[in-house]
């Protein structure tokens, strides 16, 4: 099966087995292509994998941890060819990712996010509510990860309403208008999942405000509404209360732009079919069996730029099941249950002492 | 400017006035009883105590505090005195330790009290249930003591106020750094005043030699093993002296065998140990592993999930960056002399196994300026010792007045 053939599947259509078929000659023939075109990648699968052999399974494939990106800027393209560069959005002082693409990368991502996306939405642009401040894509100078994904997704909207003003506080008055406008018909609803809850939910909630017939889609990890003790299923039961039900979370990464997994019917997160996730053990690295938590890693057949087919996350996730789910999807189902935790340093040397008189 | 005060009594106290104190008391006579008594007393009270019973490192200070040890101490520094020269306590010594080893304020303070100097004691806000038992046993030891040492030790806690440090540092007459390059760079800015001496412990690096030959006739391999675990384990690999590279001495066929068999010998003590890294700490040294590779600092790659080991063909290929956490370096060498053009003033202790003191003496002698203070077997790595990063300790508190 060639890529454009996996794409024009229908999205979530097939079973393992069939993904694993797909898959696994696609997947080697990258790590092929990054071997011969991205020389410290090369260097790495010497040493790293020196027996390596050609998968058989989407588990042999060899995987990267995903802090490499963050120190080394990896390219498996020349440098006329880079298209541009994507960047994490890191607080000031951490390291952000470096992912380099080029045309046909930057074009494949594209085509990917479309194909998971028109699958919910439908193929036409819908009206679009962004829960979102207008000026945080037009503030060039703090453009980030968060505005690209903001972009990325305004794509599959039309009628844009930022919903937030500079102060984050929510434009009522816009919001009725845009209800009484397009809230007849299905319309989008974007914002990442914290925002969404603190913006827009907590100031609407209990009011006469009618969203029944929206879609909402949102992003951007767990961990502050865990620490407001919101689970994922509080978040749909709340948010149905407001008419909300049609909700898909995704995850995804700077990483893996296009990649997304989103979430089905049932709460949890499904892989495309041209990705996939495989839990690992965090000590011994071996695949978790269905129903044990572990380090995510996460293959996905778009990065021809960059030796980023196969990355080994930062975050930790369980596989619930594998074709026997209750929403119609085929494949794997699982869903993140957090970030790993940073560690606490030990030893002589003291990383915090630079700051004792700076 | 007030600041918050641990010892001798908790509480906000008014800082120039806290230091005033430490400053018009008189320094004591290096190794009075007193200062033997206040010291062994504490040592006791930590091995009484049924809190600090479950922290081996703190039961490694009291034992390292205990009476017969210092009385040890006080003959070593007898031999240091001379007719023509007298020691004396240098007079104010300003200590800043780690944050995150948390025994070295009271090693830092424990030389430095002997040799009869006053002592302030910066301690992070980093608060750990060793440091808190050490405090409130010292305050409790300071209760009987004598006033001249009651009025001579100040332990203050606070972040990153360099005022304060400003401040400190004017009344030191020593000011000792640990905490490695960043912390002594940070620190090094404050002035200290011009006859005012600076101890500076910065980033070091650590490895271990052993003769493949010894290691292949020893009939209790596991011991060895063990030593060895705790040399490396004991603070996740990031203590200075904790070994990260191991050589082995040998040919290359009993280097090859005696490696293979040592490695998994301390992988099963670390089973055995149910020693356990963070999962961040073990995702950390996958990603060191990968770096190492990428950049050419390693030529093969062994993960033994406790311990990951990189192969090196070439000693240049060392970058003497480390991840720890259970990650070691291995390279093979014909004799010990050819580790010599490797050291540099970074490496602190050599730990060995099957070589005896005539072969590491001349290995020393030819090393001259360029690194390694200290030798010691393996299973010694973590053991302080008053000669430590080239110094010793016990004179690098106190001065001579020379007498003609």
């Amino acid at each position: 099966m060639t890529f454009e053939e996996l794409l024009d599947l229908r999205q979530f259509s097939l079973s393992q087995t069939e993904k694993r078929a797909a898959l696994v000659p696609m997947l080697n023939d990258l790590t092929r292509h990054h071997r011969a075109h991205c020389p410290p990648y090369a260097k790495l699968l010497t040493v790293i994998y020196p027996d390596y052999r050609e998968a058989a399974t989407l588990s042999e494939v060899p995987f990267l941890p995903v802090g490499l990106f963050k120190t080394h800027r990896l390219s498996s393209v020349s440098a006329a060819d880079e298209f541009k560069t994507l960047t994490s959005s890191g607080t000031s002082g951490q390291q952000v990712s470096q992912i380099v693409l080029d045309r046909e990368t930057a074009r494949r991502q594209t085509v990917a996010l479309t194909r998971i996306m028109t699958h919910i939405l439908g193929p036409d642009r819908l009206p679009m509510m962004l829960i979102e401040s207008g000026s945080l894509i037009k503030d060039r100078r703090r453009f980030n990860a968060r505005a690209a994904g903001v972009l990325g997704m305004a794509n599959f909207g039309r009628q844009h309403f930022y919903a937030l003003d500079d102060d984050m506080k929510l434009d009522e008055a816009g919001l009725r208008a845009f209800l009484e406008r397009f809230g007849s018909q299905p319309f989008l609803i974007f914002g990442f999942t914290f925002m969404v809850w603190q913006y827009l939910f907590q100031q609407i909630a209990g009011r006469n405000f009618d969203l029944s017939n929206g879609i909402l889609v949102h992003s951007g990890g767990w961990k502050k509404l865990q620490d407001m003790a919101v689970s994922n299923a509080e978040f749909r039961m709340q948010l149905a209360q407001c008419g909300l039900r049609k909700i898909y979370n995704f995850y995804g990464m700077v990483e893996q732009v296009g990649s997304v997994y989103l979430e089905g019917e049932d709460g949890y997160l499904y892989p495309p079919n041209f990705a996939d996730v495989i839990i690992r053990n965090p000590m011994t690295f071996t695949e978790q069996p269905v129903g044990v938590p572990g380090v995510i890693q996460v293959l996905s057949v778009l990065p021809l730029s960059y030796p980023g087919h196969s990355i080994l996350t930062e975050d930790m996730g369980v596989v619930h099941g594998i074709d026997d789910s209750t929403c119609g999807r085929s494949g794997k189902y699982f869903s993140v249950t957090g970030r790993v935790p940073k560690a606490e340093l030990r030893g002589c040397s003291d990383v915090h002492a630079s700051q004792v008189v700076a | 400017m007030t600041v918050e005060q641990i010892v001798p009594a908790a509480g906000k106290v008014d800082l120039p006035t806290a230091l005033a104190s430490v400053v018009q008391c008189e320094s004591l006579e290096p190794f009075s009883d007193e200062i033997i008594d206040f010291c062994a007393s504490f040592s006791r009270s930590i091995f009484k105590d049924r809190e600090a019973l479950q922290y081996p490192e703190l039961q490694a200070l009291a034992f390292w505090m205990r009476r017969a040890e210092l009385i040890r101490l006080r003959e070593a520094f007898a031999a240091l005195e001379r007719t023509d020269a007298l020691l004396t306590p240098r007079g104010v010594a300003f200590h800043i330790p780690p944050a995150n080893v948390d025994t070295i304020f009271i090693y830092s303070w424990l030389l430095s009290v002997l040799t009869g100097n006053r002592n302030i004691i910066r301690l992070s806000l980093r608060v750990s249930p060793q440091t808190e038992i050490l405090c409130r046993l010292f305050n409790q030891t300071l209760g009987a003591a004598p006033d001249s040492l009651k009025n001579s030790t100040l332990m203050v806690r606070y972040g990153h106020e360099p005022e304060i440090t400003q401040a400190i540092s004017a009344v030191a007459d020593v000011r000792v750094i640990w905490g490695g390059d960043a912390s002594v760079n940070a620190i090094r800015s404050v002035p200290l005043p011009p006859h005012a001496r600076e101890l500076t412990f910065p980033d070091r690096f650590s490895f271990a030699v052993i003769r493949a030959g010894a290691y292949l006739g020893l009939e209790d391999r596991r011991s060895l093993a063990e030593q060895f675990f705790n040399d490396t384990f004991w603070f996740d690999q990031m203590g200075c002296s904790s070994p990260r590279l191991v050589f082995w001495c040998g040919t290359e066929e009993d280097a090859a065998q005696a490696g293979a068999g040592f490695l998994e010998a301390v992988r099963q003590h670390a089973v055995k140990k149910n020693y356990q890294v963070q999962i961040a700490t073990r995702l950390n040294r996958f990603t060191f592993a990968c770096v190492a590779a990428m950049e050419g600092n390693a030529s093969s790659y062994q993960d033994l999930t406790e311990l990951t080991v990189l192969g090196l063909e070439r000693l240049e290929q060392l970058g003497r960056e480390h991840c720890g956490g259970g990650l070691l370096f291995q390279y093979r060498v014909g004799d010990l002399l050819e580790i010599v053009p490797f050291v540099n003033r970074r490496d602190q202790t050599m730990t060995y196994f099957g070589f005896d003191k005539h072969e590491l003496t001349s290995f020393a002698r030819k090393l001259k300026g360029r690194g390694v203070d200290r030798i010691v077997p393996t299973g010694q790595a973590l053991n302080f010792s008053r000669f430590w990063d080239g110094n010793d300790l016990l004179l690098e508190f106190m001065r001579y007045v020379y007498i003609a």
